[in-house]
């Protein structure tokens, strides 16, 4: 076990370094470098060559590189240009959040989710089940900024039931006010999520209840409620770990536009203030760490995965 | 010719034969009329009239007015033209870069195979929105850059499928054939190979068409996509959150006609995938993997 934990990690070190090398190199492939969005536009030259040798941008490429490199591997991304504050603080603070919004669209997305697939999968091609296929569609194909903004509408701004900008508020300090500023945006992304997660659960479903344990059981006698709850589901929830997983490491960058939606203070905004402000530095450090939280994830799952099912071979 | 003119015709009529994929050819059918015609249609984007400003859906202006007097329902028309012309070149750049990586990665294997799909992983590392904003913070805001960003984050699921097709058809004897007459790696995959590969690489094309509309919507939306005052879809739903309160059908409207053609596409796509290759599912995680949430 911990072997496979080490290999998958060493696996992990060319991704990683080939990201990150990319991640820096197309912010200094910009033509005028990020010097120009040091130093402002109307710079005069001598500004601009006192910036250049303030952030050592003088040396040569490879140095600079390697430099880099050396401070992120550290976790020194730099200070934010337009912040004044040490890029991972920056990062520290909307972490939380982030990683809040995260767990609660996971739970909105399985609370949705298991119930359509065990729904459809009992009567494949029956009414419930094109219904709820057809559901899922529409959570897929509806866009979220578009489900949020309607979500807004009808909550906030008709039945004034719930704020339309959603701060951040630590669950365990004020548990009432977390559920009424992540309600709208967890639901927005729980929903999106839950139309993934109800087809996949749904198709291995379906697969698992054409096994012979289940004609055994069956003829046994067993109750079906017995039958789908005990060892089905069981089954057929493997695989969807996995999933879940994914999912839940593209909630940690990928939630941007919901954030966006509900100005919710996470990650996802703090970086696109970062990209329209040309705050290279905190650019680059929010990239680097929703990638290195994105493949911990991952490997978490691969981990936990080969755990739960004893079939895989993880030596 | 002839057979590919009666290949085409007999999967329209399949696709027409289908009350849910004759219903999305239909909606995007008028969709890309008004995009292409938009110029011949009594339709203005750009006239502001500010004493017209955010007034609701009228007999002169179907869909409203927006905040500078324009009406809605013009920018939606021309919005379309931004949207499916962004989606139109992100597919061609992802198809034309992903197919060959696919066809080289799965014709020789060995490290050119190693090499090519490491670089993709690289490439799937990051959700693709961020990686089309990460772009966008290079390249400047603009169309063209929305374009390339979109493109490029398509290039894995082309480069993916078409490497899975080359590799259940790489050991089949017609391939053995070719080459046991002396043909040249590069005339088997693109003579022999890629011909025998169309069906899953067009219903990727169809499939992408709809996650390269909505990351375009989400990268406007966002306001790095294409800038103002081009009318995009995800830019009137970024303007029309700022007066949910006194005009709800600004951000409303646009937003049914995006969901409409993305839900059109998917319908289209899952049909295809039908039709095509007997599958019902189009891989709903690889789909997953680049949607925007």
């Amino acid at each position: 076990m911990i072997g496979f934990v080490v290999r998958r990690l060493l696996q992990l070190v060319p991704v990683l370094l080939l990201a990150s090398t990319g991640i820096w190199a197309m912010i200094y492939a910009v033509p005028g470098g990020p010097i120009a969005a040091i130093a402002g536009d109307n710079a005069s030259p001598e500004q601009i060559a006192a910036a250049t040798a303030q952030f050592g941008l003088d040396r040569p490429v490879l140095v600079q590189y390697a430099d880099w490199l050396w401070n992120a591997l550290r976790g020194d991304f730099g200070i934010s240009i337009r912040g004044r504050a040490p890029v991972l603080e920056l990062i520290g603070q909307r972490l939380p959040a982030t990683l809040q919004l995260a767990v609660a669209a996971t739970i909105v997305s399985l609370v949705i989710g298991i119930p359509v697939a065990i729904a459809s999968a009992l009567r494949p091609g029956s009414w419930i089940d094109r219904l709820l296929s057809g559901w899922s569609a529409l959570a897929l194909g509806v866009p979220t900024f578009w489900l949020g903004i309607l979500l807004i509408l009808l909550f906030a701004v008709e039945l004034r039931w719930l704020p339309s900008a959603s701060g951040y508020v630590p669950f365990w300090e004020n548990p009432l006010g977390a559920l009424r500023n992540l309600a709208l945006p967890a639901l927005t992304l729980g929903v999106y999520v839950s139309g993934i997660l109800a087809r996949f659960l749904r198709a291995s479903l379906v697969n698992e209840l054409q096994a012979d344990y289940v004609r055994t059981a069956r003829s046994k006698g067993l109750p079906e409620r017995q039958i789908v709850g005990v060892h089905v589901l069981r089954n057929a929830l493997l695989p969807f770990v996995t999933i879940v997983g994914l999912m839940m490491a593209n909630f940690i960058g990928g939630a941007v536009v919901t954030e966006a939606v509900f100005t919710y203070p996470g990650i996802g905004r703090l970086l696109i203030q970062a990209i329209t402000t040309r705050d290279y530095p905190l650019i680059q450090g929010c990239i680097v760490v929703i990638l290195v939280l994105y493949i911990a994830i991952n490997l978490a799952v691969d981990v936990l995965y080969a755990y739960i099912d004893p079939r895989i071979d993880y030596r | 010719m002839s057979r590919l003119l009666r290949k085409t015709g007999s999967i329209l009529a399949r696709l027409l034969s289908r009350k849910g994929s004759a219903l999305a050819l239909l909606f995007l059918s008028a969709v890309t009329f008004a995009a292409i015609f938009a110029n011949f249609l009594p339709l203005d984007p750009f006239g502001q009239k500010l004493v017209n400003a955010l007034k609701g859906p009228s007999a002169t202006n179907w869909f409203g007015t927006d905040e500078l007097g324009r009406d809605i329902l013009a920018r939606v028309v021309y919005g379309a033209r931004t949207s499916l012309l962004t989606a139109a070149g992100a597919v061609a750049i992802a198809a034309l870069a992903g197919v060959p990586i696919g066809l080289v990665a799965g014709f020789f294997g060995g490290w050119r195979d190693a090499a090519l799909m490491r670089l993709v992983d690289v490439l799937l590392a990051l959700p693709a929105i961020l990686f089309a904003m990460a772009m966008i913070a290079v390249l400047g805001r603009s169309q063209a850059a929305a374009l390339i960003a979109v493109g490029i984050t398509g290039i894995p699921s082309f480069a993916r499928i078409t490497r899975a097709q080359v590799l259940t058809l790489r050991k089949r004897d017609f391939v053995t054939a070719v080459e046991a007459f002396g043909g040249s790696a590069t005339y088997n995959m693109f003579r022999t190979i890629l011909p025998n590969s169309w069906s899953p690489i067009f219903v990727q094309v169809v499939v992408l068409c709809s996650v390269a509309i909505l990351l375009e919507a989400a990268l406007s939306f966002l306001g790095v996509g294409v800038p103002p005052p081009t009318p995009s879809w995800g830019e009137m739903l970024r303007t029309g959150k700022s007066y949910l309160h006194e005009a709800p059908y600004y951000a409303v409207l646009p937003g049914l006609v995006l969901t409409l053609t993305i839900l059109s596409f998917d319908v289209l796509g899952r049909a295809l995938s039908d039709i095509l290759q007997g599958r019902r599912d189009v891989d709903v995680v690889a789909k997953a993997g680049e949607a925007s949430s």
